[in-house]
């Protein structure tokens, strides 16, 4: 006994002592790297901002010619760098009120006068949230030293959301011509003069429809009207990642065979925004997007491409990144005959309550403009996930689109409704049933209630002649968290949407696809 | 009586909630603003900006101001609105949006022009700070002139730009574009200090100074003083180049390095360099230790060469003893003496080759102390057998055949 608790207390000194020499030395660890703050290299650098994924507006070089020097291609890159940084640290600037980073892009002088606006602005409360989309440079005079250029920066076009106490309460849009001064300061090309010279009224970009056009409440093709009739898909295998590792295009061409055979004459896919790349789209997904885009033109199908699935950030400063991710997508395409729609984006009203419904509606509209400057050949539309959302920039699109999950007997009167207050052709672009019935949805719908749902909907869908596009081809074996979250339930229900079933079998469903 | 009195109530409540209704109906339309006037829209900077709006009705209203280096929102009941010092001191345009709650009711814009009376302020650069002579190469003077509040002044501004050179002095006007006056001061023939100033009405800058270097060198001459004409491997031949000058002869920078390029009768290559101080570059050589003649000709490399001159060494002996000691092991060479007999300074290098059965096995080198080397062939290196030796100093060269080492 005596022996037993001699060992538990030599143990006890022993661990106890090893403890304290534990805390002793993070004691002195902690104290050590406390006091190396600071004297980090990286830290006492200043080194490039880090905006490379957030602030990318179009910038175009009009002209360099300049009674000065001739311009370096190395300094005009050097000069459109900092002038960028200047402009985006001044929309941080904004959006705080404080004012740090700011002396970095602004000579003393500058800075103050940035720094006296942000006073004023802070004592009222007042923030804004901007961004630039557009600038136009030309240079006009570079001096022989290389420490001094005069720019004109043309056709700024400038959105701002003006916030009082944290509420918005204004947005505007403005277009400017500024003439700049910028100097050669320790490395950084700094805005010395800065002069706003002109203001104009922003210009919409237009559609020519060389594809396809709009008149009234129908869609025509080569002159010809054309009613949408088409479905949703993804590959059975790869549902939301039709462009992954599992890409296939004899899969989609079969697929593709399958939707032409049922009378069909549109599918609606879509572009994810970090999978493609987010501003550096990735050139391998674009080539299966074309291979796909290829197949549909082959087997005369038109497409709807829904753009920027599973983006969500819609915030003012991060316009320009996704500006870029568009135009690299929709400049690659625009002559592709394929296409029937540019979808701008899948139920971005979903977003209305997290990210402000002023935020994603005016994102929305400036993005369409977006689209239309990089193509104009194509329609524009957005995919609604409710009849209520769908009158929202109905004068912007070319078609409204909207998804209808709702009671079937209601679906006449949501549509009628719409008919009245929208004077384009309205696109039902998502609609179905999931056959569902199983362990998780003990009470969902069998196979044969699927069927019967889409015979009655396509009895309605056709009196009207109404464009349509069904969820979804294919029943799916797994469905990613990130489309309806990782309730089991949930998921469950996502998976048996299809036409055809997991094993390959037409579902009772697939007599309806098309007809009633 | 009592049915009457009823309907007559239920009339008057009727007509009540009419009008109830009606008033319900009609208050958008009371509320419509409309602009009556907008305000003037020029303004001059530092003054105060008061924009005043006529309204239909005394309603509050929000004034979007937006300007060069940013925007604000100012509020007023009156229509009124007083703009900010920091905005309504810097020039430009400054657009703005009146706005009744989200609704616009006028958009439109001001301009703000720099203050004239204000004193002026001038802003000049000057580069490069060093320029070479000769009228091609130039400074550029790039000025600012300024109001008060820190504003270029208007295009086609007059500014004086003024440059003083020896005994040159001249000023001359330009007018400002985009918002600078400039002028290339291209360089006078000279070397020199170029001093340049400006002056906008009143306002005169502070003196700017570009050096002016000569330009590059042309060709020239070279020469070689030395103390003897023999090859004593121990004096300094100094080589020394004419006074290097620009086209325009300016005497060039000093610093400037010069280049002496030696090739002996071999044809080998040797190199000394130096820097010119007024324009003479001074560079020394050693003498070799053997009859020779050297060509020498130098360069400014890229830019400018000399003549070539030749210079030719004499012998300073022509023949020493060799004196073989302890079964040929230990070799004393020397005593070697010079021109007049003297002996040669220490360190004359001499050179022993030692050949076994027409095959070289060493080279033993030494310089002389006292005018004589020794060399000890040590048994442990050189086992005994039948060995060449040859032997060279000062350009003399020996062979001794078949020596036999015990």
């Amino acid at each position: 006994m005596t022996k037993w608790n001699k060992n538990f207390y030599r143990s006890l000194v022993i661990t106890s002592f090893i403890g304290l020499m534990v805390l002793l030395l993070f004691g002195i660890s902690q104290i050590l790297s406390y006091l190396n703050t600071g004297a980090d290299r990286s830290v006492m650098l200043r080194l490039a901002l880090n905006k490379e994924n957030t602030y990318l507006p179009k910038v175009i070089w009009k002209d360099t010619v300049n009674p000065g020097r001739l311009i370096e291609k190395q300094t005009m890159i050097d000069i459109e760098e900092d002038y960028l940084n200047a402009w985006y640290i001044r929309q941080v600037a904004y959006q705080t009120n404080k004012k740090e980073g700011v002396e970095d892009y602004y000579t003393t002088n500058a800075s103050e006068r940035i720094a006296k606006i942000l006073k004023t602005n802070r004592s009222k409360a007042i923030t804004i949230h901007g961004t630039t989309t557009d600038h136009n440079i030309s240079l006009d005079f570079y001096s022989a030293d290389g420490q001094l250029a005069v720019i004109t920066d043309q056709n700024v076009k400038e959105y701002q959301q003006i916030y009082k106490d944290d509420n918005l309460i204004l947005e505007t849009e403005e277009q400017s011509d500024y003439q700049v001064m910028l100097l050669l300061e320790d490395g950084y090309w700094r805005i010395r003069h800065l002069v706003k010279e002109k203001s104009s009224v922003p210009q919409k970009s237009k559609t020519t429809n060389k594809f396809a056009k709009v008149v009234r409440y129908k869609i025509y093709i080569d002159g010809k009207e054309f009613r949408i009739k088409g479905i949703n898909y993804y590959p059975q295998k790869s549902p939301w990642d039709m462009f992954g590792e599992q890409f296939d295009p004899d899969t989609v061409s079969k697929d593709f065979d399958i939707i032409k055979k049922a009378g069909l004459n549109t599918v609606r896919i879509f572009v994810q925004y970090s999978d493609f790349g987010k501003t550096r789209v990735d050139a391998k997904k674009m080539k299966k997007l074309k291979q796909v885009l290829d197949l549909a033109k082959l087997k005369e199908l038109k497409v709807v491409v829904t753009l920027f699935d599973f983006y969500g950030d819609y915030s003012v400063l991060d316009w320009t990144a996704t500006h870029r991710h568009a135009e690299q997508i929709v400049s690659a395409f625009k002559e592709h005959e394929a296409i029937l729609a540019w979808d701008i984006k899948n139920e971005p009203d979903l977003d209305f309550e997290n990210r402000n419904k002023e935020n994603v509606v005016a994102w929305l509209k400036e993005m369409i403009n977006q689209v239309r400057k990089y193509d104009p050949n194509h329609l524009v539309t957005i995919g609604w996930a409710s009849a209520l959302a769908a009158p929202i920039l109905d004068e912007e699109v070319d078609f409204v689109s909207f998804h209808y999950y709702l009671p079937l007997q209601d679906f006449n009167d949501t549509f009628s409704e719409l008919s009245i207050m929208i004077d384009k052709p309205i696109v039902l672009q998502e609609f179905g049933l999931p056959s569902s019935r199983g362990f998780w949805n003990p009470f969902g719908a069998t196979e044969k209630k699927q069927a019967k749902f889409h015979q009655e909907f396509q009895k309605i869908i056709n009196k009207d002649q109404i464009h349509f596009l069904s969820w979804t081809l294919y029943d799916f074996e797994k469905v990613p968290s990130s489309v309806v979250g990782s309730l089991p339930w949930r998921k469950h229900k996502q998976k048996h949407f299809g036409f055809i079933d997991k094993n390959g079998k037409k579902k009772e469903a697939f007599k309806f696809i098309n007809k009633e | 009586m009592n049915l009457k009195k009823k309907y007559n109530i239920i009339g008057i409540c009727i007509i009540l909630l009419c009008c109830v209704g009606f008033t319900a109906v009609i208050k958008p339309f009371v509320q419509e603003v409309t602009v009556l006037e907008k305000p003037k829209t020029s303004f001059v900077a530092g003054k105060e900006v008061v924009l005043d709006f006529r309204l239909s009705k005394k309603v509050t209203t929000r004034l979007f101001i937006h300007s060069s280096f940013g925007s604000t929102l100012l509020m007023s009941s009156t229509g009124r609105f007083i703009l900010p010092t920091s905005i309504s001191e810097k020039k430009g345009i400054i657009s703005y949006t009146l706005f009744l709650g989200t609704k616009k009711l006028a958009k439109g814009e001001i301009i703000i022009e720099p203050n004239l009376k204000t004193p002026l302020q001038l802003e000049s650069y000057v580069g490069p700070p060093s320029i070479i002579a000769g009228g091609k190469d130039y400074t550029m003077q790039v000025v600012i002139a300024k109001d008060g509040y820190d504003n270029p002044l208007p295009d086609s501004t007059a500014i004086w730009l003024k440059h003083q050179f020896l005994n040159i002095e001249k000023e001359e006007t330009v007018l400002s574009k985009d918002m600078i006056g400039w002028q290339n001061r291209f360089s006078y023939d000279q070397s020199g200090r170029l001093l340049l100033s400006s002056q906008v009405n009143a306002k005169i800058s502070k003196e700017f100074s570009v050096e002016v270097f000569p330009s590059l060198p042309e060709d020239f001459e070279i020469n070689s003083i030395r103390k003897h004409n023999y090859a004593d491997g121990n004096q300094i031949v100094e080589l020394m180049t004419s006074v290097l000058k620009d086209q325009y002869g300016n005497i060039i920078s000093d610093g400037t390095w010069v280049t002496y390029n030696v090739i002996d009768a071999k044809g080998a290559l040797l190199k000394t360099q130096g820097s010119t101080v007024n324009g003479v570059a001074v560079a020394k050589i050693l003498h070799p230790d053997h009859k020779d003649t050297w060509k020498i000709k130098a360069y400014v490399p890229g830019i400018a060469e000399s003549n070539t001159i030749t210079i030719a060494f004499e012998p300073v002996i022509e023949d020493y003893p060799i004196e073989f000691r302890m079964q040929n092991r230990e070799i004393v060479v020397g005593p070697l003496s010079s021109f007049m007999n003297q002996l040669i300074p220490n360190g004359a290098l001499v050179e022993v080759k030692i050949i076994n059965e027409n095959h070289q096995i060493e080279t033993l080198t030494k310089s002389t102390f006292e005018g004589k080397a020794k060399f000890v062939l040590k048994k442990e290196f050189y086992p005994s057998g039948i060995y060449d030796i040859h032997i060279k100093a000062l350009g003399v060269h020996k062979e001794f055949k078949q020596l036999p080492l015990e």
